[in-house]
Parts: C-alpha cells; structure tokens; sequence
C-alpha cells in the first residue's frame, strides 16, 4: 500500500468510528438547530436585521447563516477531536501507534484528514440543505463562485478548529486538559476576540463599535486576520460587493493559508516529539 | 551458541524535565533515563530485563522499540555472519507490547490488528494466522470493550507480532493475568522464542520470569549493570550454587556437616523442624544428612530475588537500593562488563 493509501485508509477508519458514534448523534441537533435554522431564519422575507438592514440576496443570507459555523460547527469540530491523541495516551494505545513503523507526519496526516471528513461530511450535507432553504424561500441560488467559497471557507474554519483541538491533544496529558484547552480556544476566538479588538481600538484611540467610523472598521478588518473567524468571514465578504472593510482579497487568502500551514506544522512538529 | 541479530551501542536517551528560571520559565534539563548502555539481542533467546521501579525498564523498551530516539549511540543488525549494518528505523525490525494497553470500544479485535496492519503493511490474512498463534481466532468478532484482562494481553501480543518481527518486547507481561493465562502466556512466549524471535521482557517480578528466560539483565539507575545467561550471571555475583534443605527432629548441623565446606546463609529451626540455607557442595551436604539417617522434608536450590540481584550488582545494601530508587539522580554506578558476543 503506498504512503497516501495507508493515510487515506487510517483515515477513513477515524471518519468511520467518528461519524457512527455516539458524540455525532447529540452533536446532530446542535447543528441542525445551526445550520439550516438559520439559514430559515435570515432568509425570512420579512426579516429586519439590527441596524435596519434586510438581507437582500442569497450569499447575503449565507454570510448570515454562517454564524451557524462559527457558533456550532466549530465547537463540534472541536468536540469531536479533542481526545484524538490523548484518549490513545490514556489508554496506551499511543504506544502501539507509535510503534509501527508508519511515519509520525503521515500519521498526523491521518489524524487530521479524519477528523476533518468526520466533521465536514455533516456540515456539508446541511450546507447544501441550507441552499436549498434558501432558494424555496428566496427564490434565488448562489452561483457557482459563491457556493465554492462558501464550501471552502467553511471547510478551512473547520480544519482550523480540528488542528487546534488535536494540537491541544497532542499537548495535554489527560482528557479534562484536552477539552480545557480546545474549548478554550474556540472560546477566545468565538466570544472573546471582540473583547481584543476593543481594547486595541480603545488603545490605539479609535471610537469603539462606531460602525460607519472608517478608522474602525479598517481596524477590525485588520484585526480580524489574527483570528479564524475573522478571516472565515473576510473570506465570505469577498462574494459580498457591498461590504469592504479595506483589507485586500490577497491578505484574506494569505491570512487563510497562514492559519491552515503554521497549526498544521505545529501539529507535525508536536507528533514528531510526541512520548507516549 | 545462538547469534547477535541486533546490538545496541554507547545508547542514550535521557528525558527532559522542566527546571523553569525566571528568566527562562521554559527552560528544561536532562532527567533520568538510560545512560550509555551496551546491548546485544540474540536469536530465539529470552532475554529478562529486571530492575526495580524507575530503573529504566521502559524506557529501554521505548527506546528499543524506536518509539524514544537515541540523543547518543547507534544500533546494528547483523545480515550475515560477518556483517552488520546500521538500522535507520527499529520499527521495522521490533514488535513492543506495552506495560498496559487498555484496548477499548467497538471495533472488533480483528479490525483493531487490520487497521494497525495498515500502518505496517501487514496483510489481511496473516492477522487471522496471528489470532490463532494467539488463540484469539475465536474472539476475531467480538468489541474490544468485551475483552478479559487475559484477552488484551493476548492482543497486545498479537499487534506486537504484526509484521513478523525480529525482535519481540514485552513490559511486565505478567501483570494482570491468573495463574492459567500466565502458564499459557509462557507457553506462547515460548513458542515464539522457538521460531527464533529474540524476545526481551521487562518486569520487577523476578519469580515470574523463572523458566521463561535464558539471559538476564540487570538494570538500574539507567545503567546496566549486568548482562549475560543466567547461570553466567548468578557465577558472576556469587549467587549460584545455593540451596534449601529442611527436615524434622533434632539435629546438629555443625557436627554432622563438619569437614565440608559450606557456607550457611540462614539456619532455622523450632519443635516441628529445622531448615537450612546455604552455599557449598550440595551433593556431599545430602549426602552427610541422609547416611547419618536425618528425615528430610525437602531440599530446593534458591533462585536469588530481585533485591539479592541487585545488591549483589551495586554493593550496595538494600536500603540504599531503594533510596536510590526514590532519586533522580544519574550517578554511575559499579557495573560488569557485558556486551561481548559469546
């Protein structure tokens, strides 16, 4: 079996036993609830949005939907790798991993792959309900350019939060630590990262949350690329002609393959010097 | 005299522990592990790596099993008589069965071996021939959470037999099993040393290891301190050539074993018998005993325990042995010469 037939194999075992359990089946209603619930709810005819705004075309009410991602997809991401190495650790099974003479990297290859499909391939499905929603109620598609950035942000965000959660793994020695450590990232960047913004602007003399203030939102454009959802979001922003928050198509691209490269590295360097 | 087939030489490996600064609060330094050991690993053989607790038996498993890197030293495999070459990765060359291996969930015992298989390139069907060398071909179906203690060790053991390895590592095997599955798991460890495996197992309960193994070695503080076939070894610390006899009645030792030379270890006696532990001619003290018509109750030779072969390895007394367990520290000790190809 070649090297990458080995890693799609052991892969797809993790997606297999990941998809099957019983995590995925209390994860499913979150995402439901989520994904095509708010994509429902935002493509709502009638709905006003804070602001006075009104979503008016459907990568509009997918950029909305999308808090959906960011909210529940994310920590389902999280949820379901925390224990991807520590779990092996606890119960020795690291050891017996480690021992085959299958290289580290491509293991961590395998680790990854699997807990992303075991993630991805949910969302997907409920993606694609999502724009199917939209379209009954809507009456409207995304087309072609949307859709793939829509599929592939999300794919990125995801794979972002499934390397921080197995770096977290990888790092702790016991499962609480594990869980602490993954949620706690997803937390920071999730709740806490607009507490990180105001700060900055408050330090830098920018007025804070005032929306039609060039200053800030160049700011928080700025600052959102030191953060995965950020760039999750500038990336969708990109299929959004109204919105610029001055931060160029390249910056998002670079800043995405930035977060998707240095965790991944991390996590090869981490598995390289693991001891079980 | 069977050959080398793996040779360890100058190996270090040495863990990192965190001595934070305050100015460096990362900062770590080396702790114990195993320090310069010289190893050679001979076909079929079963080689008894004892040591009290922290010695570094596992971690020379880990390293041995390439799951630890070498920080010095090298390894060898011998491809002919003659010749010997470096091995880059001793993954390939050595099956390790950890100290606990808590196999767990709903995959089946057979799936588990296929998917570590994969990471080996083993084929489908020699896991079926391991689950019957194991006697596992029964249970191929059942879920890893239905598994007995014994079971898991018989899997461990079969995962570690993937890919047919040269070298077989077992860390304290015993642990865990009845007496049936230990007689049974001898008998495995046996067969497997008959194929011409070279087999090396950890564990601190020397008593268990009696009959399993033909080499020994003795490691403590990181250090090997002796290495060698058994009977080499118990010559080389005087431990051999020592025996138990006890009977009932009265009777005086000292008068009836005059003129032969003996060295009493420990004499016991009270109103239901006597015994007697000793060093010397075993045949000439048993026979002075029957001619001159003593009832004897038995008569044993006295393998030496971990502690006697430990102290008989350091110098030092049992009390130091085991403050020295307690401590970290990485002083060398007195150790034999080992490592010459016999």
């Amino acid at each position: 079996m070649s090297d990458f037939g080995r890693i799609r194999s052991i892969a797809a075992r993790i997606r297999r036993e990941r998809l099957f359990g019983i995590r995925m089946n209390i994860m499913l209603p979150i995402l439901l609830l989520f994904l095509p619930g708010m994509a429902w709810g935002f493509s709502d005819p009638n709905i006003i949005l804070p602001g006075g705004h009104q979503p008016s075309t459907a990568m509009e009410v997918l950029f909305y939907a999308s808090l959906g991602v960011v909210f529940g997809a994310t920590m389902c991401a999280v949820l379901l790798s925390f224990d991807g190495v520590s779990r092996d650790r606890a119960s020795g099974m690291l050891e017996v991993r480690l021992a085959q003479p299958m290289p580290r990297r491509h293991q961590a290859t395998a680790l990854v792959l699997g807990y992303l499909q075991s993630i991805l391939i949910p969302v997907y499905g409920l993606m694609v309900l999502c724009l199917v929603i939209v379209r009954i109620r809507m009456g409207e598609w995304t087309n072609l350019e949307e859709t793939l950035v829509y599929f592939v942000s999300t794919g990125l965000i995801l794979l972002w939060y499934t390397l921080f959660a197995l770096l977290a793994s990888t790092t702790a020695k016991e499962q609480g630590t594990a869980v602490a450590f993954g949620v706690g990232v997803w937390f920071f960047f999730t709740f806490l990262w607009a507490l990180v913004t105001t700060m900055v602007a408050y330090a830098s003399g920018v007025a804070v949350g005032e929306a039609n203030d060039p200053a800030w939102v160049a700011l928080e454009g700025a600052l959102d690329l030191l953060s995965p959802n950020g760039v999750y979001h500038h990336l969708l922003e990109t299929q959004l002609p109204t919105v610029d928050r001055g931060v160029p198509m390249w910056q998002t691209w670079a800043a995405a393959i930035a977060w998707t490269v240095l965790p991944w590295w991390a996590l090869q360097r981490r598995m390289e010097a693991l001891v079980p | 005299m069977a050959e080398a087939v793996l040779s360890f030489q100058d190996v270090q490996h040495r863990h990192k522990i965190p001595a934070p600064r305050w100015s460096k609060p990362w900062a770590q330094r080396l702790g114990p592990g195993i320090v310069d050991l010289n190893l050679k690993l001979y076909r079929g053989s079963i080689l008894g790596l004892v040591g009290p607790n922290g010695a570094g038996k596992t971690t020379l498993l880990r390293m041995m099993a390439g799951i630890l890197p070498l920080q010095t030293g090298s390894v060898m495999e011998r491809i002919d008589s003659e010749e010997w070459t470096h091995v880059d990765d001793l993954r390939t060359l050595v099956g390790h069965k950890p100290e606990q291996v808590r196999w767990q969930g709903k995959t089946t015992v057979r799936n588990i071996l296929l998917e570590l298989g994969e990471m080996r390139g083993t084929e489908g069907h020699r896991i079926d021939a391991l689950l019957n060398l194991v006697g596992l071909h029964h249970r191929r179906d059942e879920q890893l959470d239905n598994l007995s203690q014994g079971m898991r060790q018989r899997l461990s053991i079969a995962a570690a037999l993937l890919g047919s390895p040269k070298v077989l590592l077992l860390d304290e095997p015993f642990n865990g099993l009845d007496p049936v599955a230990a007689q049974a798991f001898t008998e495995l460890i046996q067969r497997l040393a008959n194929k011409g495996v070279s087999i090396v197992i950890s564990s601190h309960m020397v008593a268990q290891l009696g009959g399993v193994i033909d080499r020994i070695g003795l490691l403590h503080r990181g250090q090997l301190l002796d290495e060698g076939p058994l009977g080499d070894v118990e010559t080389r610390l005087a431990l051999n050539g020592r025996y138990t006899v006890a009977g009932t009645g009265e009777v005086d030792l000292e008068e009836l074993l005059k003129g032969i030379e003996v060295d009493q270890i420990e004499h016991e006696s009270d109103e239901d018998g006597w015994s007697l532990t000793f060093r010397g001619e075993a045949q000439e003290v048993l026979q002075a005993l029957l001619s001159n018509g003593v009832a004897l109750s038995s008569w044993a030779p006295v393998a030496p325990n971990l502690v006697e072969w430990l102290c008989a390895a350091t110098g030092m007394d049992v009390q130091d042995i085991s403050l020295e367990v307690a401590s970290s520290a990485m002083l060398p000790m007195r150790t034999v010469e080992v490592g010459e190809d016999e």
